[in-house]
Parts: C-alpha cells; sequence; structure tokens
C-alpha cells in the first residue's frame, strides 16, 4: 500500500512540475491557464489519492477525499472566473477565431 | 419533480449531519448530539427556497456521468502534457463560439464546469446558451464541437440533442 501511495504521489509531483513549466513557456494568460488546470486535475489528484492511500481506510481517508470532491468541483470555476475577468478587461487571446 | 417540503428537509439535515460526522472526527454522545442539533437548525432555516435547482438534479446519472469525465481528463492531460513538453510547442490556441442545445439550467452549469475542467479547453464566457471556449489546439477541443460532451450531459438530463 506504501508503495502505491508513494508512486501515486510521485506521479502528482511530476505533473506539477509539468504545469509549472507550462506556466512559464506558453504565451499568454490563456493558454496558462490551460497548463494551470493541469495542476488540479491530474496534480493535485495523484498526490491527495496518494495520501488517501497512505493514510489507509479511515476518517482521515474520508477527509481527504472530500477536499478532492471539492477541488474538482471549484477549480472550474476559479479558473473561469480568472478567464472571463481577463478577458472582460480587453485581454486579447493569441487566437483565430471561429464559430 | 419538486420534491416536497419535508422531504427536502430530511435530505438537507442528512447531508448536513454527514459533512459534520466527516469533518468533526468525533463520535462521543455529545458531539454527535451537537451536530445533530446544528444540522436540523441550519437546514430548517435554509428549506423552503421553492425553485432552487438543487432538488431537481438528476443525482444518480450524474454520478454515473462522473467517470466517463474522469477518463476524458486523464486523456486530455497526458495530451497537454505532451504539448508542454515537446520542444517546438506545437500549440494552436483558437476561441470558439459554440451554441448549445441544452434547456436545464444545471445541465448548462455542468457542462460550462466539463468544460473548464478538462485541461486544454476552458470556458471564457456564458451568455444564455452560448459559451466561448478558449482550446489550445484542434484535438482538445474536439469532445466540445463534435458534440459529444454536451449529448453525455443531455443523457443526464434526458433531454433529447439534435445532431451537429
Amino acid at each position: 500500500m506504501t508503495v502505491l501511495a508513494v508512486v501515486f504521489i510521485l506521479l502528482g509531483l511530476f505533473f506539477l512540475v509539468v504545469a509549472a513549466i507550462g506556466t512559464l513557456r506558453l504565451p499568454d494568460v490563456f493558454a496558462r491557464s490551460h497548463a494551470v488546470s493541469l495542476t488540479d486535475s491530474l496534480g493535485a489528484f495523484c498526490v491527495l489519492f496518494g495520501l488517501a492511500l497512505y493514510q489507509g481506510f479511515g476518517i482521515n481517508m474520508f477527509k481527504i477525499l472530500v477536499v478532492l470532491a471539492l477541488l474538482f468541483l471549484l477549480n472550474p470555476v476559479i479558473a473561469h472566473a480568472t478567464l472571463r475577468a481577463a478577458y472582460r478587461a480587453g485581454v486579447k487571446p493569441q487566437a483565430e477565431e471561429n464559430s | 419533480m419538486t420534491s416536497s417540503f419535508p422531504k427536502q428537509l430530511l435530505f438537507n439535515t442528512l447531508a448536513l449531519f454527514g459533512v459534520w460526522l466527516v469533518l468533526s472526527g468525533r463520535y462521543d454522545l455529545f458531539h454527535v448530539v451537537i451536530g445533530f442539533m446544528v444540522a436540523c437548525g441550519v437546514a430548517w432555516l435554509n428549506t423552503g427556497f421553492a425553485h432552487s435547482a438543487f432538488h431537481q438534479f438528476p443525482w444518480v446519472r450524474a454520478v454515473l456521468y462522473v467517470p466517463w469525465l474522469f477518463l476524458r481528463v486523464v486523456q486530455s492531460s497526458l495530451h497537454l502534457t505532451k504539448l508542454i513538453l515537446s520542444p517546438s510547442l506545437p500549440i494552436r490556441p483558437k476561441l470558439i463560439f459554440y451554441r448549445s442545445h441544452l434547456r436545464h439550467q444545471g445541465a448548462m452549469v455542468m457542462l460550462g464546469n466539463s468544460v473548464t475542467l478538462t485541461p486544454g479547453t476552458i470556458t471564457v464566457e456564458v451568455n444564455g446558451s452560448h459559451l466561448l471556449v478558449h482550446t489550445i489546439d484542434e484535438e482538445a477541443g474536439e469532445d466540445l464541437t463534435s458534440g459529444r460532451m454536451e449529448k453525455k450531459i443531455a443523457q443526464v438530463f434526458q433531454e433529447e440533442t439534435k445532431d451537429r
């Protein structure tokens, strides 16, 4: 169980590093926010899931799973709010538009 | 489909009490009784806002939708990782205007949230049934542009969609 937990945590750290690299490499706010959303979708998920496995079955595992569920519900809201603010403030994305 | 007042009250109380049990972590009589009383009180104060979308939400089918979404999230995360780590940075950012046929408010929220949760696509602006979506390249936006995601959510809310 501990081995599996460590594997998940390391995998999560890998995705967090990739997200950090992406945030630095990508050109503008809109593209960068994609890299940031990688943090919570796989990075934080793997780390928290690894921690839940490490804790074993019990109340702490449930708490971590609650945090995970809230993270998945709330992070899209924050990402959307940030980008909408940027869009309304007149930041133009480097992008082609079509319908 | 609107549930009655006692049913809503019971549901709210149980949900709040469940959160209390998970978060407090103390199971002696005093703490459990206090938690139950507070859950009843808060639920009683908050029940009775008649048309909350919360109580007409198809919970069971929504839970069944989660594994599919999770699979798509993992797949597009791996795709995005590949994009970021490739030396030439082959991104083609694009803004897509997407017109949805979903009628239920909750369904639109779910579509917008699903789009944003999937790495590579983010909802920038919502206006009625129109979404403005920023995608990082062609492949990341494919789920949305092909209408596959909307079809899945329409199944959850049991609405029909036109073929696009």
